[in-house]
């Protein structure tokens, strides 16, 4: 039985050039790159080489992305670094309650030392309002965060809005969690005038465990690993030569093919919807707002989650909950939480999530099966 | 046949599944997540870790066999938590097990597995099913020292249908041995034996943290007098000894608990010997079918020859051929006729049985 795989958001398969390139960089560059001879020259021209393409495909300058192990490590550079030092000058973090737990319990952690920290609610359609968020903000306000797109919903958020009128407040770093914003729209993190973003391979086709964090060049952020002086001074550690490679293969093919994945993607899932809405109790999420192309969160009134996810698992098809669940047995969203969904509708919602790989009739077939499913185990 | 067998992560469910899977059967592993931390992650004392449900996963795998784990959480707070904490503020000795498999495993459990399409649900307990003369029965495990039947006696002949308990017929070393032949990584592990969620703490400041108990109540011997105050009832069950003051000649032992008095009253261990109790919610596994019944009135005791007869609706009273110490309100009288459970119910104190007596 083939599986069918609708959980893009959560990772998505490598692609096949991605392969390739991990292989060569191995073979031709197994050098440490931190090192003076030929095949060190040949693994730092691939970290550079490869810094170039992932710097291009969100509108920034090469020396503003550095190379990390994803985007959890990114967000918890961003948002816990400018808090490090015990008396900084700027002592507020903004953020929303609906960001992913990379930047969540980073927020926590910030707040568990002292320091203020206000999580913006979004209103009931999943969206956070630029007034809201942006009457949190004061002078004193170090870090503001707020992710692209929603990682369960798919809800886009005002990011452009807010990053025009927080232009004038020169100290404060906008950061973005921008790794499901990444599949399916094009970043230009110049244009939306945000400082500082999170980004990941293997939600695009590439390897796990590399990403990378853009800093806005007139920024600075003390090192989060302390070592060696890899990447300009500011992330000890080996970089992960055949992780960049992978990364840089997978975003070139990405963006070279961009405008076509993403359309397949937005019309398995108008499909997938278009089915599943001729079936009572069915609710979409955030429907009537901007949603990243590739996610459908959708609320199925009588069903649980968890026997829905098991059927049609047993079933070859692959779907989620929401965000990933290290330990298995979930709880309910906190995202549909904050958008004032109850506990026991929470409990009854499914994420389906198209990727690079989706292919025609994945919607149609997804759609009829997660049918088969709702009839099943209501 | 499509089998959802839950799984602890220890051996006998271990085997449990194995033994199931090597009969060609389609087996769909389950580790129910019944209690967590305050942050939704799995506990990491008593059973049910998340290292157990590790251990469950890679048994699993090992099988090659779907495995999940899927949120109790919510009715094993209600029916067995609370139930446990509340009746020991009502000074009775709770059996959060039978309670676990009354209200939680066998009704919650076999309802998810039909929605998932599956024909029964197996669990690694050392009881068995015999298709006998009154339908479906439920026996005694071949192996004695293990008989779980006494917490599976509110299973009905209809539940029973349901069900599998694969491990009937084999010994504990048997079970460890089959885990070693499968190549299981579980077949040497300790058994557990703690209550699940209070782990290696104190039941008692599990009680203390999550119920008010009041003022401390007084102890009181047999002939009125005061002997001494104590910090709540939850501290005492019916035949203990312990935090009783001493220098009274003969060691005292918990006699009765009075919830609304916060009265201990103590008295020697002749005191402790009853013939009659009473027991309420009782149900039967086929109906009523037995006249030479034995009692158990605790996980392990010894069945007790006695006659019972139903007072009111629900409610028996049991007589005893012969006194016997340590019958605790809150704990399960379960009636076997030889080896086949014919039923069981909630041994209760003070307010049926006064009531009856009279």
């Amino acid at each position: 039985m083939k599986f069918l795989y609708l959980d893009h958001a959560a990772t998505s398969p490598l692609r096949e050039s991605v392969w390739d390139a991990m292989r060569i960089a191995e073979d031709l560059g197994y050098g440490n790159p931190a090192g003076s001879h030929t095949l060190s020259r040949n693994a730092k021209n691939i970290i550079e080489e490869s810094r170039e393409v992932i710097a291009k495909s969100v509108g920034a300058i090469p020396s503003e992305i550095i190379f990390t192990s994803g985007g959890t490590e990114s967000d918890n550079w961003c948002l816990k670094v400018p808090f490090y030092n015990k008396y900084p000058t700027r002592q507020d973090l903004v953020t929303s309650s609906i960001e992913h737990e990379a930047v969540l319990n980073s927020a926590e952690w910030v707040e568990g030392n002292g320091f203020s920290v206000e999580y913006v609610r979004p209103s009931n359609n999943g969206k956070v309002q630029v007034n809201e968020f942006c009457k949190k903000i004061q002078d004193s306000t170090s870090v503001a965060s707020l992710m692209w797109g929603n990682n369960e919903t798919g809800v886009i958020q005002p990011i452009h809005e807010i990053g025009k009128k927080l232009n004038s407040n020169n100290d404060l770093i906008f950061h973005s969690d921008v790794v499901q914003g990444y599949v399916s729209k094009k970043i230009d993190f110049y244009k939306a005038n945000v400082k500082s973003g999170a980004i990941s391979a293997h939600k695009v086709g590439g390897p796990k465990g590399i990403g990378a964090m853009f800093l806005h060049s007139e920024y600075k952020l003390s090192s989060f690993f302390h070592g060696g002086k890899q990447e300009l001074d500011r992330r000890a550690g080996t970089v992960n030569v055949m992780g960049v490679a992978g990364f840089a293969a997978a975003v070139r093919e990405q963006q070279h093919r961009f405008d076509d994945e993403v359309d397949a993607m937005l019309n398995e899932r108008n499909r997938l919807e278009e089915i599943l809405s001729q079936e009572e109790g069915i609710v979409i999420i955030g429907k009537d707002e901007e949603r990243l192309p590739h996610i459908s969160n959708i609320q199925f009134n009588g069903n649980n989650s968890e026997n829905l996810l098991v059927y049609l698992d047993l079933e070859g098809v692959g779907v989620s909950r929401g965000s990933a669940c290290a330990s298995g047995a979930q709880k309910p969203s906190h995202v549909l939480i904050s958008m004032g969904i109850d506990k026991v509708s929470a409990e009854s919602h499914l994420r389906i999530s198209f990727g690079w790989s989706t292919k025609k009739g994945d919607g149609e077939k997804g759609a009829k099966k997660i049918l088969e499913a709702v009839k099943e185990t209501r | 046949m499509k089998i959802l067998v839950a799984m602890s992560g220890g051996v006998d469910s271990s085997v449990t599944a194995g033994l199931l899977k090597n009969s060609g059967h389609e087996v769909i592993g389950v580790t129910m997540k019944l209690w967590e931390g305050e942050n939704g992650e799995m506990p990491t004392t008593g059973c049910c870790t998340a290292l157990d449900s590790e251990d469950a996963r890679k048994v699993a795998s090992k099988l090659d066999i779907p495995y999940y784990v899927l949120d109790y959480t919510a009715s094993f707070s209600t029916s067995v938590v609370e139930n446990f904490v509340q009746m020991y503020s009502e000074g009775l000795t709770p059996n959060p097990c039978v309670e676990c498999n009354r209200k939680v495993k066998f009704d919650h459990f076999i309802d998810q597995s039909k929605k998932l399409g599956c024909e029964k649900v197996a669990t690694g307990h050392y009881a068995k099913i015999v298709i006998g003369e009154y339908g479906h029965e439920l026996h005694r495990s071949d192996y004695l020292p293990k008989d779980q039947s006494y917490v599976l006696h509110m299973l009905s002949s209809e539940k029973l249908e349901k069900v599998l308990f694969p491990l009937g017929t084999l010994s504990k070393p048997e079970v460890r041995k089959i885990a070693a032949e499968l190549g299981l990584d579980t077949a040497f592990k300790k058994d557990s034996q703690d209550i699940c969620f209070v782990g290696e703490n104190d039941y008692r400041s599990f009680v203390d943290k999550r119920v008010d108990l009041g003022s401390p109540g007084k102890i009181i011997n047999t002939k009125g007098h005061t002997l001494g105050v104590h910090g709540g009832i939850h501290k005492f069950t019916v035949g203990q000894r312990r935090g009783l003051p001493g220098g009274q000649g003969d060691p005292l032992f918990v006699l009765e608990i009075d919830p609304l008095t916060g009265n201990v009253i103590v008295g020697n261990k002749q005191d402790l010997l009853r013939d009659v109790f009473y027991l309420d919610e009782v149900s039967f596994v086929n109906g009523f079918t037995s006249d030479d019944l034995l009692v158990q009135i605790r996980y392990n005791a010894k069945p007790l020859p006695c006659e019972v007869d139903e007072v009111e609706r629900g409610v028996y009273k049991v007589l005893l051929s012969e006194p016997t110490t340590g019958i605790s309100p809150g704990q399960f009288g379960v009636l076997y006729s030889g080896s086949r459970l014919v039923g069981g119910g909630r041994i209760v104190k003070n307010k049926v049985s006064e009531v009856s007596i009279v």
